[in-house]
């Protein structure tokens, strides 16, 4: 069965370059080396006085007498292939003509236009470019100078309507700027649909500047050719244009058309397009003229966009580097771009932003809730989740964001990390808003009788159309913005990642440099305290009796040095090793601990009055044998610092406590002791202080250094509260389940 | 000869030498005391062999091994001795310096019968060799097949 329904993309197969025919306001002869007459329109008869067929063979000096020499010579020498040159004028009758002449291949197309009658005066179309160029040097952007370039051209061309119209992504086009006179109707901001200007017309608009149709009502003239092939009159100023393109002009009521095509970087930006109501020719220096025009206005846009461009990448540049710096001190870069919510909205103009990373979701400015926010990224993930996306219809890819299209019409996102799930994500509200089509977009073409050609729409009568979820597109310097942000945190990720390497080296080599020195330590300096202990018990065991009792005293104090010296050796290893020994956490029986510590300090006690109050002991999680090293340090002490009390008073007691980071059991001992000053209560846990004389209370200045570093290892935490002769009070907490720092 | 097998004290500091020899005196230990100061020594000793070649001495009843020794150390002779099936029935008793957990670890592993931290004071060391040379000297049997080899005379 045929598909009746015309295929919109019809037009872009029309062979528009090669129609075989020309418009009748002119006469065109396709020309070989010698000036031979390959192909010429039919015409040309009006001119020549010999049929086409006549023509053909002949050479142009036979066919059309007395050339001028000069433009003889120059349709010989070598002639443009990208654009028609202009050769002179010459007259036949009461008609002038304008010569011009390009090449297509070996052979030289030369048309030969009609000049209407009248004047162009050089001197006025000078002073109105003259007048566009101040114009558009002295307003501020280029929107304010559009208008201005639409009167000019207007005036060059004495069209009834000149529009300026600009092509959108998809093509598109808005008429953004329009001077016009009564005779017809305003098209001003209305938009025309992309299949208007069919793909190979903007193709042919690319490459070939200005083309008019002075008569749409006209008949196309054919082309006699001898040439084996058709002939491209891509460049030619009397090109006959598509019969589809003619009754769109009809449609439109107008009969004569002009456009000329303004490029920015060899694409397609927009055009100039003019229009009359009435069968219009314009001479070829006005064309020309409004040629300059619009080239004028290209390199003014340009101009603008590259500064434009450059002032909002040097801003969004700054916003970059605030974000680094913010970064660079954070220690999680997610954490960092959240402390300059400003900078981060700045950075691609978005009116909310959220950073997801690890799971934890943090919101900016105006965005959808958690849960919208987390189903993007995971259709994103879905979606193969790389580097970069960016929509400003997210509604239209993502259908469940139809529900939050309000806050997240538009999103542009950023995949950062496969293996962390970081994403950060930037919003724009949904901007509702009419568009005014010049037509109702949906009824471009309408099929004319059984034939499936195509004719273009009939009413060009404004169609308004409400857009919605749909927000600001993002601009492609805030694109590049984002993907900036990326490639730096991806080089942040990269230069951590090789800091760590570098420090997790650095410090294994550090902790092999300090177990050898501990290990040598072990060995080697203990060995000299034994041997003096040894020798001092011997000499005193063997020679005692012989010594007074000052040589007496003298030994023993060697010894009790020696034997001191060798403790702390002994201490100092063993708080050393606490840094590298494996901890095994277990339930640990307090109360069975606390039994245990009491018995064996039966030696320190053994002389002393002392008070216990110890209630019943919550049990802790911990590696038994250092968790009794802490009760035994902080008990011993107590006994210690109570030496000269009577009777001596020690409490312990423990609880289990809710904190903000669970559930810890705390354990405190007591005493009426001597107590301390508070003031160096921060030198307490550190290693060899000691806040009271050695001669007074004997010790190494160890034992609450390790009490604090037992707790730290398993996540738990110690405190000390002091009173110059009112005793003292140790608490140490653990985390009900023993941490993972262990 | 002695009815007791001599002891293998294999120690490298001479201090430490005097202090363990004045130690098992008080011990009032009948067994002879060997003393090598190394592990090249000890071994030599051991298989009988370089300045040892010809020793008639039997297998000491217990080798007192320091683990920090010049040449070959102190765990490379516990290995050498429980690898060696010929040896590895005499007992070893590691005597060190050392609270290092690592070694005792790796001597538990290579077969050590015991493992002593010297102590810093003397008494306490006193108590320590006493115990050692008690047990291993005296009241410790040699297994049985050990008899109808080198040491069968001994009983």
């Amino acid at each position: 069965m045929n598909d009746l329904r015309p295929d919109l993309t019809t037009c872009d197969r029309e062979p528009i370059r090669i129609p075989g025919s020309i418009q009748p306001h002119g006469v065109l002869f396709v020309l070989s080396a010698g000036r031979t007459v390959e192909a010429i329109s039919a015409n040309a008869a009006a001119l020549t006085g010999r049929s086409a067929g006549e023509a053909l063979g002949l050479s142009l000096e036979a066919l059309v007498p007395d050339l001028d020499p000069e433009l003889l010579d120059a349709l010989t020498g070598p002639l443009p292939v990208d654009r028609t040159q202009p050769l002179g004028s010459l007259r036949r009758g009461a008609v002038r003509y304008d010569a011009m002449a390009h090449a297509v291949g070996p052979h030289v197309v030369l048309e030969l236009e009609e000049v209407p009658p009248g004047q162009a005066d050089s001197r006025q179309i000078q002073a109105l470019i003259g007048g566009v160029v101040t114009h558009l040097q002295s307003v501020r952007t280029v929107a304010e100078g559009l208008q201005a370039v639409a009167r000019t051209v207007r005036e060059l061309s004495g069209f009834d309507r000149v529009m300026i119209y600009r092509f959108d992504a998809s093509w598109t086009g808005t008429v953004i700027a329009e001077d016009r006179n009564d005779a017809l109707p305003s098209y001003l901001e209305l938009r025309f649909p992309a299949s208007d200007i069919p793909q190979q017309a903007r193709d042919l608009y690319r490459l070939n500047r200005v083309r008019q149709i002075p008569d749409a009502s006209y008949s196309p003239v054919p082309i006699a050719t001898r040439l084996g092939g058709p002939i491209d009159l891509g460049f030619s100023a009397l090109r006959s244009v598509s019969p589809v393109h003619v009754e769109y002009m009809n449609n439109m009521g107008t009969q004569a058309s002009m456009s000329v095509s303004i490029l920015i970087e060899g694409e397609l930006w927009g055009l100039i397009s003019c229009h009359n109501k009435l069968a219009k020719r314009v001479p070829p220096e006005a064309r020309s003229a409004c040629d300059l025009v619009a080239q004028i206005l290209s390199m003014r846009i340009a101009s603008e966009a590259v500064h434009g461009d450059a002032a909002e990448r040097v801003a969004k540049q700054g916003a970059l580097t605030r974000l680094l710096a913010a970064m660079a001190a954070s220690p999680n870069y997610a954490a960092g771009l959240a402390t300059l919510p400003d900078a981060l909205l700045a950075l691609t103009g978005a009116e909310g932003a959220a950073i997801s990373h690890e799971g934890r979701v943090t919101l900016i400015g105006r965005t959808p809730d958690v849960a919208s926010v987390r189903a993007i990224i995971g259709w994103l993930q879905g979606d193969g989740d790389q580097g970069v996306f960016a929509t400003a219809s997210l509604p239209a890819v993502m259908p469940a964001a139809a529900d939050f299209a309000d806050a997240a019409s538009g999103l542009l996102a950023l995949s950062l990390s496969q293996v962390r799930s970081t994403h950060v994500l930037w919003f724009r509200s949904e901007v509702i808003h009419t568009v005014s089509w010049g037509g109702d977009p949906r009824k471009q073409f309408e099929a004319i009788g059984p034939d499936t050609r195509i004719s273009p729409r009939k009413s060009f009568e404004a169609w308004r159309e409400t857009v919605r979820r749909t927000s600001r597109p993002w601009s492609p310097a805030e694109v590049d913005a984002a993907d900036n942000l990326r490639r730096a945190i991806v080089e942040i990720l990269l230069k951590r990642a090789e800091e760590m390497a570098s420090l997790t080296e650095d410090l294994q080599r550090s902790n092999r440099e300090l177990e050898a020195f501990s290990y040598s330590i072990s060995h080697d300096l203990r060995a000299p305290f034994r041997h003096i202990v040894g020798y001092a018990e011997l000499l005193s065991e063997r020679y005692g009796e012989q010594f007074d009792e000052k040589a007496r005293h003298f030994l023993h104090n060697i010894t009790e040095s020696a034997h001191t010296a060798g403790k702390l050796v002994d201490d100092l290893l063993h708080f050393s090793q606490l840094g590298r020994v494996q901890v095994h956490p277990v339930r640990v029986d307090m109360n069975k601990l606390m039994s245990e510590v009491i018995r064996s300090l039966a030696f320190e006690t053994r002389d002393r009055e002392i008070e216990w109050h110890i209630s019943d002991l919550p049990p802790a999680t911990g590696d038994a044998g250092l968790i009794r090293q802490v009760l035994f340090n902080l008990v011993s002490n107590a006994v210690k610092y109570t030496r000269g009390r009577t009777p001596a008073l020690i409490l312990v007691s423990g609880r289990v406590a809710e904190t903000p980071g669970g559930r810890e059991t705390a354990y405190t001992v007591s005493d009426n002791g001597i107590g301390f000053d508070m003031a160096y209560v921060d030198k307490l846990f550190q290693v060899f202080q000691r806040l009271n004389r050695s001669e007074d209370f004997e010790g190494t200045g160890i034992g609450l250094a390790l009490v604090r570093r037992i707790v730290e290892r398993h996540g738990g935490r110690t405190e000390a509260i002091g009173e110059i002769g009112r005793g003292a009070t140790f608490t140490f907490a653990l985390p009900e389940r023993a941490a993972e720092r262990i | 000869m002695s009815t007791l097998r001599p002891i293998l004290l294999v120690e490298d500091s001479p201090k430490d030498i005097e202090l363990t020899l004045e130690a098992l005196a008080k011990c009032q230990l009948a067994n002879d005391i060997h003393v090598a100061r190394d592990g090249v020594e000890a071994l030599d000793y051991l298989y009988a062999r370089g300045s040892h070649q010809g020793r008639n001495s039997g297998e000491p009843a217990v080798v007192l091994l320091d683990l920090k020794l010049p040449r070959v150390d102190g765990l490379e002779v516990l290995e050498a001795i429980k690898r060696d099936p010929a040896l590895m029935q005499i007992p070893v008793v590691m005597l060190t310096s050392s609270r290092e957990e690592k070694d005792l670890v790796q001597s538990y592993k290579l077969g050590v019968n015991a493992f002593v931290v010297k102590p810093v004071g003397f008494s306490a060391f006193l108590e320590a060799i006493q115990d050692i040379g008690v047990f291993w000297a005296i009241l410790n049997e040699p297994p049985p097949h050990r008899l109808s080899g080198a040491g069968s005379n001994d009983l």
